[in-house]
């Protein structure tokens, strides 16, 4: 017999005696517990440290946007800091993401719910150019540029472009009323680095006539095309106020929204050293050539014009409207007001027409939609919707574009837009719903039907010139229809299945008058004036046929599938032999998700597409475009422990362009020739497998550690800045590459901490 | 010693039943066998459901207390039967009977409860926000896309409203986007730097394809605001819609565009020059030789910007000038 043992039972003394003391800390760290799963208070830090393979060239694809391409190491720091007092309701939130990297993120917000909020963010974001070039230009990314001639080829300094984003955002919103509130925001993003730019010019040219580009004696060509990269230092900034009347009917915002843009730059001015090379690659002058002469030099000095300062304003009134519960309407009216007034001397451009110092430009847009929903009927839903747009570009017309003895105004470009849908659903036995619904739109582009011009007193009239395109149409119409099944609600199968037909045609075609008129001249189908001409595909008429199919069934709890299909193509057509005859698009996937336990879930997925796109181009090759992608991801998450969560992920694309060139009857010899010798233009291939790891272990209860491990392999085999060894070339030699086999290896460790 | 002990065995049951007071006194049992909650754990009212629905049957419903439905101090705030219905025949279906009843309305997979039925939940409180004005009639609410389609409301962490992981809810339906936004030219969203709701409101807009904003063009703008203009020389189809050239969710071909030039551009415009696309390393005829040494030769409008390469103000050009070469053809 135990000396423990008594006769009421000591031990059940001693037990209650534990309990007795123990109770309430046992009762505390229950509250503890449900205080862990039911408040949101938290705050806490990620720090930790990532290594990164290869070198900057070698990431340029992998490193184009995560901040991650210069260097091989980096810190990682996020935090979180979230508390919510329960007494008032006040919400305090502070996040900062990727705060060791150029693409940092820091968000501040405090709210009332009910009441008020106000929060300021701040955020950077570069993206690095994948491509490095290798130049001999001096101030690459300035407005003054020097070209010179880089005597060999890939012996010039690398220069990799990029551009960067940083912005600060503000914004508040306050109930005045139950029914009332205001909102606020406001952002304004510096946007600073170069992009991939240039210029190229031919002489002698009908753009560039006698003695501007004069003709070489012996008859032959200067051209010179140059990589200037655009030199980006702008502002932009948005502001947005909203006043929200809800009542319980109606529902009315009435606010504006400005935007503003600010360029730094004017002008782009750049300074041609010495020679160039001629279209062979040699320098010119040599076998008798001429060097550069000066008035391709001249012009290639020519400034180039950068983005003007803009700005919109837009007031508008919207909302929705139940006049019964069944019965509803939304709205909405707004007016733009853009305008474009940047000067032209101060922006380093000259030349203007006498007495104009900037554009002036002005375009006005009216935008009007109403929307209506209804149940007539319990199994009956109808929704319509009424959308007009009518941009007027009233910016004035003044002589800018003089040819020879010629001259023209500038253009400007106005449209009418009208969207409409009816659509009509009923609900069907087994809960299906089967839809039929009309869309239509309208685009009246206006202007061509009769030319403005600028009555010069003399009799004559300047007006607009068409030049570089061979036809154009003022309005298109475009009517579709779609009829569509649907089982949403299922315990095993649901999906849908939709087709859509539409047919685009629209007014008269209209030909550009020969110079010196301006103006274009309608003209029936029946009075070709152009069979071989390319017209603007935004303008052809249009046959449009759609398919698509989506299927989720759920043969068990655990497994979920589900089916993707979509078929379509569009087919041209327009008083010409030549353009664009059909586009095409194929799309075909399986999505699985399965809970192999509790703890883990698996789920995979498979999609291949394809598009494809035929163009007659003029001179007598059709070019048969496809892009075929397979695109193929797995992942796997679990936990095989109480403190260990770990997970993969693995995905696999596969695209390929294929550039397929036919010719027909009107091909040259020369042309078949080289088709038959070249075979052609290559595929372009793009290939990207990409395994993430990540592994988080508890070490106690506030403490995580994490480690992230992902390879990425990716190739681009393109020919658009090189082919089968030999680099394109710009007139001074520079050259643009991208190592073609990339892979990456990232690492990381991160410690996470957490306050409660 | 008798006393004493007797004593000490009070004196322990007292401070048991104190101790765990806070433990065990939220529940007691009711005539009909089962537990009824007297005190609510995470939402006002909540104490019928949560008797049932705790910690230790499933503490992940309990992480509304974590998110904005779960702030008391609110007033306007839910509780379980706000979203979920009054569920009395749910509530009295005796414990440990064999197919109790679903709440009056429920969210998951395999519901059987009509779409907008679960809407109405959800748009008694939160249609009253201009954010989502025009949510009837448009393309979700039309294609009986439910809220909990997208938006999980017992968790902290709603996927669909942190841009690193709303595009995998998007692409739940959106399967050609997915295939898209990891081509090698796109827009940073597999970087988690932005969401598809920075372009598209999927509540409902006027603008076309849920734009954020009243056209393709505006929504564009955002961003890329120095494409506006009104320029002295338009470019028209960019004015018209971005859209015609470029593809916003990833191509192949550089800067988003759909096609490479020049076969981009050959949609609209006659090219000029006589010559099939050209690369170097090809072995020129020599026809076409001569063809090379021109400024419009094939492999220039092949390769590098292709017709950019001259028509390099391909948005619109500002500059005025009116001597020669006049930029009415975009070359500066």
């Amino acid at each position: 017999m135990s000396p423990l043992d008594g006769q009421f039972g000591i031990k059940k003394i001693i037990a209650l005696a534990a309990v007795a003391v123990f109770g309430p800390a046992h009762a505390e760290d229950d509250a503890a517990d449900m205080a862990q799963l039911t408040k949101p208070d938290t705050a806490t830090v990620s720090v930790g440290a990532a290594a990164v393979s290869g070198d900057s060239k070698n990431r340029s694809l992998f490193g184009q946007y995560n901040g991650l391409r210069k260097d091989d190491a980096y810190l990682l720091l996020d935090l979180d800091y979230i508390k919510r007092d329960d007494a008032t309701g006040i919400w305090t939130i502070l996040e900062g993401r990727d705060l060791g990297l150029n693409t940092r993120e820091v968000r501040f917000l405090q709210q009332r719910q009910g009441d008020w909020k106000y929060y300021g963010e701040y955020s950077e974001l570069v993206r690095y150019y994948p491509r490095t070039i290798n130049t001999s230009l001096q101030g690459a990314g300035t407005t003054t540029p020097t070209v010179t001639l880089l005597p060999v080829r890939g012996t010039g300094q690398d220069v990799d472009l990029k551009t960067e984003r940083k912005s600060v955002s503000l914004g508040g919103e306050k109930w005045i009323t139950p029914n009332l509130m205001f909102e606020a925001t406001f952002k304004n993003e510096d946007k600073d680095g170069a992009r991939i730019f240039g210029r190229g010019f031919n002489c002698p040219s009908g753009t560039a006539p006698t003695p501007a580009c004069t003709a070489l004696a012996a008859g032959a060509n200067q051209w010179a095309i140059l990589l200037l990269p655009e030199p980006i230092n702008s502002t932009t900034r948005q502001f947005e106020g909203k006043l929200t009347y809800v009542g319980d009917k109606l529902a009315l915002t009435a606010g504006y929204y400005g935007s503003f843009y600010i360029n730094d730059n004017g002008s782009l001015n750049p300074t041609v050293v010495g020679n160039l090379n001629n279209p062979l690659g040699n320098p010119l002058g040599q076998n008798g050539s001429v060097p550069l002469t000066a008035g391709l030099r001249g012009i290639l000095q020519l400034p180039l014009a950068l983005p003007p300062d803009n700005q919109a304003h837009q007031f508008y009134l919207s909302g929705n409207y139940a006049f019964t519960p069944a019965t509803r309407a939304t709205f909405k009216l707004g007016y733009t007001h853009a305008t474009q007034k940047d000067d032209f001397a101060s922006s380093g451009l000259t030349g203007a027409p006498a007495g104009v110092s900037n554009y002036g430009g002005v375009v006005n847009t009216t935008l009007a939609q109403l929307g209506l929903t209804s149940r007539p009927l319990p199994k009956l839903s109808l929704n319509a919707s009424l959308r007009y747009e009518d941009r007027k570009d009233e910016s004035p017309q003044a002589q800018y574009n003089i040819e020879g003895v010629n001259t023209f105004t500038n253009g400007t470009y106005s449209l009418k837009k009208t969207a409409a849908k009816l659509e009509g659903s009923y609900q069907l036995p087994a809960n299906f719903r089967a839809t039929l619904g009309v869309d239509y739109e309208s685009m009246d582009r206006g202007q061509f039907s009769s030319p403005e011009c600028i009555d010069l007193g003399d009799g004559s009239c300047l007006g607009d010139s068409v030049a570089g395109i061979s036809g154009l149409r003022a309005k298109t119409d475009e009517t579709g229809y779609r009829a569509e099944l649907r089982k949403s609600i299922s315990d095993t199968l649901s999906g849908a299945i939709s087709y859509v037909h539409s047919r685009r045609d629209g007014s008269s075609w209209l030909m550009p008058n020969a110079l010196p008129a301006t103006g274009v001249t309608a003209l029936s189908d029946s009075a070709i004036f152009n069979r071989t001409g390319i017209f603007p595909m935004i303008f052809m008429d249009r046959t449009r046929d759609k398919v698509k199919a989506l299927a989720d069934w759920s043969p068990i709890d655990r497994l979920s599938l589900q089916f993707t299909l979509e078929d379509g193509k569009d087919q041209y057509t327009a008083p010409t032999q030549k353009g664009l005859r059909d586009t095409a698009m194929g799309l075909y996937g399986v999505d699985v998700t399965y809970a192999v336990s509790e703890a883990w879930k698996l789920s995979a997925y498979y999609t291949y597409s394809e598009q494809t796109l035929h163009v007659s181009h003029s001179t007598g090759y059709i070019a048969d475009l496809k892009d075929r992608n397979s695109t193929a991801g797995i992942s796997l998450v679990g936990k095989p422990t109480g403190r260990l969560e770990v997970g993969a992920d693995l995905l696999y694309i596969n695209d390929r362009n294929i550039y397929a060139q036919t010719l027909d009857q009107l091909a040259s010899a020369a042309n078949a020739a080289f088709l038959a010798q070249s075979g052609g233009l290559p595929d372009v291939t793009f290939r990207d497998l990409r395994l993430k790891l990540f592994g988080k272990y508890a070490l106690q209860k506030n403490a995580d550690v994490r480690v992230d491990i992902v390879h990425d392999r990716q190739k681009l085999n393109e020919w658009t800045w090189e082919s089968n060894g030999v680099p394109f070339a710009y007139s001074d030699n520079t050259t643009v590459g991208l190592n073609p086999n990339q892979n990456v290896t990232f690492v990381s460790v991160s410690y996470i901490y957490r306050w409660r | 010693m008798k006393s004493l002990r007797q004593v000490a065995t009070m004196c322990a049951f007292i401070g048991a039943l104190g101790g765990g007071a806070s433990a065990v006194a939220a529940v007691s049992e009711t005539p009909d066998g089962g537990k009824e909650a007297t005190k609510d754990i995470v939402l006002k009212g909540d104490a019928k459901c949560t008797r049932c629905h705790d910690e230790s049957d499933n503490p992940k419903l309990l992480a509304i207390g974590k998110t904005r439905h779960g702030t008391i101090a609110d007033s306007r705030g839910p509780t379980c039967t706000s979203c979920h219905g009054d569920s009395e025949k749910h509530l009295t279906s005796p414990e440990g009977g064999q197919d109790r009843p679903h709440p009056d309305r429920y969210f998951g997979k395999n519901s059987i409860t009509p779409i907008e039925e679960r809407n109405t939940a959800c748009l008694t409180c939160h249609e009253k926000d201009s954010k989502r004005s025009h949510w009837m009639g448009s393309t979700h609410q039309s294609r009986d896309v439910a809220c909990s389609s997208c938006h999980q409301i017992h968790t902290a962490h709603d996927d669909v409203r942190d841009k690193r992981t709303q595009p995998d809810v998007c692409f739940t339906c959106h399967k050609e986007q997915r295939t898209q936004i990891s081509k090698p030219s796109h827009h940073p969203i597999p970087e988690g730097k932005m969401g598809c709701s920075d372009c598209h409101n999927p509540h409902g807009s006027v603008g076309p394809k849920l734009m954020t904003r009243d056209s393709v063009n505006d929504t564009c703008y955002t961003c890329h605001m120095e494409k506006r203009g009104p320029f002295v020389h338009t470019h028209e189809p960019v004015a018209e819609d971005c859209s015609n050239c470029h593809n916003p969710h990833g191509t192949t071909a550089e800067n988003l565009l759909k096609a490479r030039p020049p076969f981009l551009c050959h949609q609209c415009h006659t090219p000029h020059g006589g010559q099939v696309a050209q690369l170097t390393g090809q072995r020129q005829s020599s026809a076409l030789l001569g063809g090379t040494t021109s400024g419009k030769s094939g492999i220039n409008y092949t390769m590098a910007r292709g017709c950019l390469n001259c028509h390099t103000q391909v948005h619109g050009t500002n500059n005025p000038s009116t001597t020669n070469p006049t930029p009415q053809f975009n070359f500066r």
